[in-house]
């Protein structure tokens, strides 16, 4: 067997290319996943006891239909692979639109409909762990905020918000290197991340230990750093 | 004076199990009324009905004029007057002790910072607790945490503290901490306070007024020395027999 580390150093310009794009389509699906995560996780709960006091009058049935809405998007996406979901939104979207529209050119970028996907996929499996976290805070810390006459809305922000917070991290940074992961599964949409920037240098040179094993600890610097930074933070965080 | 808490004929049931009958009662501004009773007589639920923390199932309950379920949408300004302290001292523990009580005053009193944490300051002396403002909750003993719990209650400047079983979680040498403080507010401050607990010293040294509870119903009321020395029904007589005994 001959490992050639000069393969290597010329493959890595391109790969370190591949690994900026993965690396952008991870951070702006984890933003946009936390966004789409709170919401979806809270509209799971919404005018439950969880929030506080269960809403009389109007709230009450605009409560329910908010719970089903976040709960048919949760278990959509959780019921269905996210390469799927990268296909129909990449390949079978556009077509949908130019049926029920007059649009004729629509289109999907790639790295767009990688963005999306990640961000609608990330925000499901958030939502389960915002809900699971914001549920676990004890009752009787809402009751007493509650025993203040503070809002609704003063009681998730001050007091289930940051104690919810601190339970949601270690959770969260699973699925933060999962959709990091996950990205590399848009090389069926034929987006340059690193992957699919492995494979066409394997394509061309047919060097598959050298470039795989670089392909590998890029990914796992990337996921270092991510798994990191929620150490840091959990660091920072108060103890209790 | 004036009655501060009315409940009319209250009625409270959690599925299909009624847990208070038919509940009449009456406080007065700056009155110390101590509930007794059996565990699941009703006590707590009947206090958590006072600041809406339980929806009553019939009747009315009216503290400062604002009249529940009539009223339902102001809740919060019934709660900003009536002020709770918790068995298991609920502090938030992600904030440290001065903070946790000035919490109401800047959140549901809307006071500035320097403002809340000067009335925190003060309340955390007055409870005993100055040098451990900087502690969080689970930094501090048991009777500490409810010491802050009681100064946090009383931060948002109430006409009612309702207190559920204070000393109940609490280790047996830290009961007195937290009864002196208690018994201060009751002498110093005029303050209305409704007391569930089992501490019958306490009911006999500052209570106005001692309500024994039983099976869902107010079975006997009076001044606390004389509903303890000459017990009336059955139920209280073997309820006393049983707490002297500890």
């Amino acid at each position: 067997m001959d490992f050639e580390l000069s393969v290597i150093v010329e493959s890595l310009p391109a790969l370190l290319e591949g690994a900026k794009l993965t690396w952008i389509i991870t951070i702006l699906g984890i933003v946009g996943g936390m966004v789409c995560g709170v919401l979806a996780g809270l509209g799971r709960i919404a005018g439950t006891e969880a929030l506080g006091e269960e809403p009389h009058g109007i709230f009450k049935p605009i409560s329910i239909v908010i719970r089903y809405i976040s709960a048919g998007y949760v278990e959509t996406i959780r019921g269905t692979p996210i390469i799927v979901q990268a296909m129909f939104l990449y390949f079978a979207f556009p077509m949908l639109v130019k049926a029920v529209t007059d649009i004729e050119r629509f289109r999907i970028e790639a790295l767009t409909a990688a963005v999306i996907t990640i961000i609608f996929n990330a925000g499901a499996y958030i939502a389960e762990i915002v809900r699971g976290s914001v549920v676990s805070v004890h009752k009787g810390l809402l009751e007493a905020g509650m025993s203040l006459g503070i809002s609704r809305f003063q009681l998730i922000m001050y007091i289930i918000g940051p104690i919810a917070f601190r339970r949601m991290i270690p959770p969260l940074g699973n699925q933060f290197i999962i959709s990091l992961k996950d990205t590399s599964l848009f090389i069926v949409i034929g987006v340059g991340e690193l992957t699919r920037q492995g494979q066409e240098i394997m394509a061309s040179n047919f060097r598959a230990l050298e470039i795989w094993l670089t392909v590998a600890i890029m990914y796992l610097i990337m996921t270092t750093v991510l798994a990191m930074s929620l150490r840091h933070i959990e660091r920072k965080m108060k103890i209790f | 004076m004036s009655n501060i808490i009315e409940l009319k004929n209250v009625c409270k049931s959690f599925g299909n199990t009624e847990v208070l009958h038919n509940i009449d009662l009456s406080i007065q501004e700056g009155e110390v009324v101590v509930i007794i009773g059996p565990s699941g007589s009703g006590k707590s639920t009947l206090i958590r009905c006072i600041n809406c923390l339980e929806l009553i199932s019939s009747g009315e309950v009216v503290v400062n004029s604002i009249s529940i379920p009539s009223e339902k949408g102001k809740i919060r300004q019934v709660r900003l007057e009536v002020g709770m302290v918790f068995q298991q001292f609920n502090l938030f523990p992600h904030l440290t002790a001065v903070e946790n009580v000035a919490f109401g005053p800047r959140k549901a009193r809307k006071m500035n910072k320097s403002k809340a944490a000067e009335i925190a300051k003060n309340l955390l002396n007055k409870v005993g607790l100055a040098e451990f403002e900087n502690k969080l909750p689970g930094q501090l003993s048991g009777g500490q945490q409810q010491r802050v719990a009681i100064a946090r209650a009383l931060a948002v400047n109430p006409k009612v503290l309702l207190f559920d079983e204070p000393t109940s979680a609490l280790d047996p040498e830290m009961i007195g901490e937290v009864l002196d403080v208690m018994k201060s507010i009751a002498k110093d401050s005029g303050m209305t306070m409704v007391v569930v607990t089992h501490e019958m010293g306490f009911a006999a040294q500052v209570g106005d007024r001692l309500i024994f509870m039983d099976d869902g119903r107010i079975v006997e009321e009076g001044k606390p020395g004389e509903v303890m020395k000459n017990p009336q029904s059955e139920r209280l007589k073997d309820f006393l027999s049983h707490v002297k005994h500890h």
